[in-house]
C-alpha cells in the first residue's frame, strides 16, 4: 500500500523524472540514507523503530543531511507533534488524508521547482 | 483507470483485513492484560487504527476512515493516559473492530453496509472521550536533567510515557550506544528487546557518532525498575546515565467499572480476500523446480533428434532406456512441483482463531455463561480455501457447545464442576487429514433427550431404539433442530445437518464423542488439500472409478461365496467384524455381468468415512495414482456419491467417488448392521 503514495507522487511529477525510494520504518529510512542523494524526504510521525520526530531531529543535526528539505505527513490528532517537527526544522507538513494535488503542490515547493 | 481502482480496492481490502486481524489479536491481549496493559501494546493498537484510517482516507472509503478516525482519537487519549481502561472501553473496541470488519466486507458487497450502526458507535466513542475528566498534565522534565535535543525530539506520546515512568517511581536512564551502520537495526532491536524485559524504552534518538565514521549512535531514553548499575550489566557497551535529580516516589492504579451488555447481529466470519501471502523462499523453490523441468525438456528434445538417426534394434533399445530415464526424472520433478504448490496454498488454521475467540467472548456474554476458550494447534496448516470454508461450520459447533453443551454456572456448581465452562479447540494433523476437535466439558449428549426431541419432530417413532450412535446420527438429521428449539445463539434455525453438508463439500467428516455429564467432542476431519489426491483406481460394471485413498482402509480379494446376506443386506466377515457391502456397479446403476457363481473373484475396498466403515465391492483394482479432482459442474453437483471427475492419462475421464455421501446415500441400512455387529 506504500506504493500508493509513490503512485500519487509519480503521476503528479512525471515531467521531473523523480526517483522515489520507499522505507517502511525509521530504521529502513536510516539505512537508505547513505545509498542515495536525496532531494527531499517525506516522513510520517507514527512509525515503527524510530518515529518521524526522531528522524527529523537526526537529519537536521547531521552535517551532510541537514540541507535535505523534509515534509512531515501526519494526521490531525498529531497536531502538537507537527508543531514539534517544525521546531526541529522540518520545512513542510501535510495533513492526512490529503488530496493528491496538495501533496504534489507541496512537494514542488519543497523541491523549489516551478 | 477503472482497473487501477479495482486493484487499489483489492489491495486495500487485503491489507485492511490483515490489519484488522492483527488488531483483534492485540485486543485479546489487551483485555487479558487488564489494568497493567503494556504501553507498547496500547501504542501498537493506536498505530494499527492510525494506519487503517490513513489507508481508507486516501482511497475514499469514508465510513471506515471516519470510524477509525474517532477510534484513533479515543486511543490517542488512552495512550496519553487521559482516559482510563474500563469495561465499556474494551467492549467498544471489540464492537468497533467488528464494525470495521463489516465495512471492509461491504466494500465488495454493499448490501452488508447497513448492518453497521455508525451513529451509535460514534456517540459511544464520544461518550467515553468526554465522560472522563482530563488528567492534569504535569511537567515530566521537572525532576529530570534531560538535554534539549532529546527533549525536543520527543513526541507528545513519548512525553506522556516519560511522565508515567516518572510517576511510577521508575529509574529514568539514558543509554548511549554506537553501532556499525551495517547491522545497527538488528543490534538495536536486540538491545531494545532485552531492555523491555525490565522496563520501557521510551524513545530512540539516532545521533551522529563521535569517532566511528562508519557507525551510527543512538540515545535511548529508558524507564526501568533497574538502576544504572544493573542496566550497565545488561548493556555493557552502552554509556548509562541516570536523569533523576532525586529519589522517586510511588503511584496508584485505577479501578475497573462493571461491564455492560451489547447484543449484536451475527454475520459470516469468513474473510474476503482470495489471496495467500507466500514466503518468497517457497516461490524460489518452485522456480528452481521449473528450471529443472526445462532441463528435462531440453534432454527430451535432444533424444528426439538423436532417435531419428538411430535405426538398429540395439539403438532403439538405447533410446527407450534413455527416454525411461527422462520420464522418471520428469515424474520426480513434477511430484516436487506439486508438493511445493500445495505447500503454497497452505495457511495456519490459527488465522481464524482470533475471529473465533472474539465471537466466543460475545456469545458467552449474551448467554450469561463464563467460558474459558482454549486454543491449540494454531500452527497446523490447511489449504487456504478450506480454512475459509471451515470458519462458519466451526463457529456453529462452538456456538452449539456454548449454548447446549456448557451448563449455566449454577448447574455446573451443583454437578461439582468449576462454574467456568471450558471449550477447547484443538487442531492437529493425522496422516493426510487435519483434525479439529471442539471439546466442551458440559453436560454431554443424553440419548434419551435426543430421542424425545426426535419423536416430537416426527423423525422417529416412540418405539424406536436410540442408542448413543443413533443419537449422534439424529443430531445431524435435517429437521432435528428448528428455529423453535434453537436459541438465538445457535443460529437461525440452521441445524447441524447444514454443518455436516458444508463439511462434506470439503470432503470432510464430522463425528461426535460424548459422555453424559462429562462433555462432548465434535471431531472434524478434513483432507489437507482438495486439489490433488492419491486415489485407488478400480473397475466396476465395465467402468473405472477413482476412490480417494484417504477413505481407504485396506483392500482384499474375496469370492462370491464369501458374501452372506443378513437382513437382506450383503455383508462380509472381515476378521471378527461384519462388514456391510456396497456394490459400486449398483450404486451407479451399471449393468454388471461379472458374477458367474460362487467362485467369482471380487475385490473389497474397505472404506471409512468418519466412524462408518463399508466395503465397496468392485471387479478389479487397477492401480494407485495421484489425481487432480475437477468439478463436474453445478447441474451434477447433487448426484450422490460423486466428488468430481478426473483425467487418468490418454484422455480417459473417470468419476471420483465421494465415499462419505456414497455411504450416507446407499449404505443407509449398513450402519444399523454395523451397530448391531459392534454390540455382539
Amino acid at each position: 500500500m506504500r506504493a500508493y503514495l509513490t503512485t500519487i507522487i509519480e503521476s503528479g511529477t512525471e515531467s521531473y523524472d523523480l526517483e522515489i525510494v520507499e522505507a517502511a520504518s525509521g530504521f529502513e529510512a536510516l539505512k537508505t540514507l547513505p545509498h542515495h542523494k536525496f532531494d527531499a524526504i517525506l516522513t510520517d510521525i507514527n512509525m515503527p523503530d524510530i518515529n518521524g520526530l526522531e528522524l527529523v531531529s537526526f537529519l537536521k543535526n547531521h552535517p551532510v543531511y541537514r540541507s535535505i528539505p523534509i515534509m512531515v505527513i501526519s494526521t490531525e490528532s498529531t497536531e502538537e507533534d507537527r508543531r514539534r517537527a517544525a521546531a526541529l526544522g522540518a520545512e513542510e507538513y501535510l495533513v492526512k488524508p490529503f488530496q493528491a494535488g496538495d501533496l504534489v503542490e507541496k512537494l514542488r515547493r519543497l523541491l523549489r521547482v516551478a | 483507470m477503472a482497473r487501477e481502482d479495482d486493484r487499489a480496492r483489492d489491495e486495500f481490502t487485503s491489507e485492511a483485513e490483515e490489519l484488522l486481524d492483527t488488531l483483534s489479536r492485540d485486543l485479546v491481549d489487551f483485555e487479558s492484560q487488564g489494568q497493567n496493559v503494556r504501553p507498547e501494546l496500547v501504542n501498537k493498537i493506536f498505530r494499527e487504527v492510525h494506519s487503517l484510517k490513513g489507508l481508507a482516507g486516501m482511497l475514499g472509503f469514508t465510513e471506515i476512515s471516519e470510524l477509525s478516525h474517532s477510534l484513533e482519537d479515543m486511543l490517542d487519549r488512552l495512550r496519553m493516559g487521559r482516559i482510563a481502561i474500563t469495561r465499556d472501553l474494551i467492549d467498544l473496541l471489540y464492537d468497533s473492530v467488528d464494525s470495521l470488519n463489516r465495512l471492509v466486507i461491504a466494500i465488495n458487497d454493499p448490501s452488508l453496509g447497513a448492518l453497521v450502526d455508525m451513529t451509535g458507535l460514534t456517540s459511544r466513542i464520544h461518550h467515553i472521550i468526554t465522560s472522563q475528566p482530563a488528567r492534569v498534565h504535569d511537567d515530566p522534565f521537572a525532576e529530570l536533567t534531560l538535554d534539549e535535543q532529546t527533549k525536543k525530539s520527543l513526541t507528545e506520546y513519548e512525553e506522556h510515557r516519560l511522565l508515567e515512568n516518572v510517576r511510577a517511581a521508575k529509574h529514568i536512564l539514558v543509554l548511549e550506544v554506537t553501532f556499525d551502520f551495517s547491522d545497527f537495526d538488528e543490534r538495536l532491536r536486540a538491545l531494545t528487546a532485552s531492555l523491555s524485559e525490565s522496563g520501557e524504552v521510551i524513545s530512540t534518538l539516532p545521533a551522529i557518532p563521535t569517532g566511528n565514521v562508519n557507525g551510527i549512535a543512538f540515545r535511548l531514553l529508558y524507564g526501568s525498575t533497574l538502576d544504572a548499575a544493573a542496566v550497565q550489566v545488561l548493556a555493557p557497551d552502552a554509556a548509562v546515565t541516570s536523569l533523576r535529580k532525586s529519589e522517586p516516589g510511588a503511584a496508584a492504579p485505577a479501578a475497573l467499572p462493571a461491564p455492560t451488555e451489547i447484543v449484536e447481529e451475527e454475520m459470516s466470519l469468513r474473510s474476503l480476500s482470495q489471496t495467500v501471502r507466500v514466503d518468497i523462499a517457497k516461490l524460489d523453490h518452485v522456480m528452481n523446480i521449473v528450471g529443472e523441468l526445462i532441463i528435462q525438456k531440453t534432454q527430451l528434445e535432444a533424444l528426439t533428434r538423436a532417435s531419428a538417426d538411430r535405426t538398429s534394434v540395439q539403438q532403439g533399445r538405447m533410446t527407450s532406456h534413455e527416454l525411461g530415464k527422462v520420464a522418471r526424472n520428469l515424474d520426480r520433478k513434477l511430484n516436487e512441483l506439486q508438493k511445493s504448490v500445495i505447500e503454497i496454498r497452505m495457511v495456519p488454521v490459527g488465522q481464524i482463531y482470533s475471529k473465533l475467540s472474539r465471537t466466543v467472548r460475545k456469545v458467552a456474554r449474551e448467554l450469561g455463561k463464563e467460558i474459558e476458550l482454549v486454543l491449540r494447534g494454531e500452527d497446523t496448516e490447511l489449504d487456504k480455501m478450506m480454512v475459509e470454508e471451515l470458519t462458519d461450520p466451526l463457529m456453529h459447533i462452538i456456538r452449539n457447545a456454548l449454548d447446549h453443551g456448557i451448563e449455566p454456572p449454577d448447574e455446573r456448581r451443583r454437578a461439582g464442576k468449576s462454574p467456568v465452562g471450558r471449550v477447547t479447540l484443538n487442531a492437529y494433523q493425522q496422516g493426510n487429514s487435519v483434525v479439529l476437535d471442539v471439546t466442551d466439558d458440559g453436560r454431554g449428549i443424553n440419548p434419551e433427550n435426543v430421542k424425545r426431541v426426535a419423536v416430537q419432530r416426527g423423525l422417529i417413532g416412540e418405539k424406536d431404539i436410540v442408542d448413543q450412535q443413533r443419537a449422534y446420527e439424529l443430531l445431524f438429521t435435517p429437521g432435528f433442530s428448528t428455529a423453535a428449539t434453537v436459541s438465538e445463539i445457535s443460529g437461525r434455525g440452521v441445524g447441524l445437518d447444514v454443518v455436516k453438508k458444508n463439511l462434506q463439500e470439503l470432503k470432510g467428516t464430522i463425528d461426535v464423542i460424548s459422555r453424559v455429564g462429562e462433555g462432548t467432542t465434535f471431531r472434524i476431519s478434513l483432507p489437507i488439500t482438495l486439489a490433488i489426491i492419491q486415489a485407488l483406481i478400480v473397475e466396476a460394471g465395465g467402468e473405472k472409478f477413482a476412490i480417494p485413498l484417504t477413505s481407504v482402509e485396506e483392500s482384499l480379494r474375496i469370492y462370491s461365496r464369501d458374501i452372506r446376506t443378513v437382513e437382506r443386506r450383503e455383508v462380509f466377515t472381515l476378521r471378527d467384524f461384519t462388514l456391510p457391502l456396497l456394490r459400486l456397479a449398483d450404486a451407479f446403476d451399471l449393468d454388471d455381468d461379472h458374477d458367474h457363481g460362487p467362485d467369482t473373484k471380487w475385490f473389497v475396498v474397505v472404506t471409512r468415512a468418519g466412524e462408518k466403515t463399508v466395503g465397496i465391492l468392485v471387479n478389479a483394482l487397477v492401480r494407485q495414482q495421484e489425481v487432480v479432482i475437477k468439478s463436474i459442474g453445478e447441474r451434477l453437483k447433487t448426484v450422490p456419491g460423486v466428488a468430481g471427475a478426473t483425467e487418468i492419462g490418454e484422455s480417459e475421464i473417470i468419476l471420483v467417488v465421494d465415499v462419505g455421501s456414497l455411504i450416507d446415500h446407499f449404505g443407509g441400512r449398513a450402519r444399523e448392521t454395523r451397530a448391531r455387529a459392534a454390540h455382539v
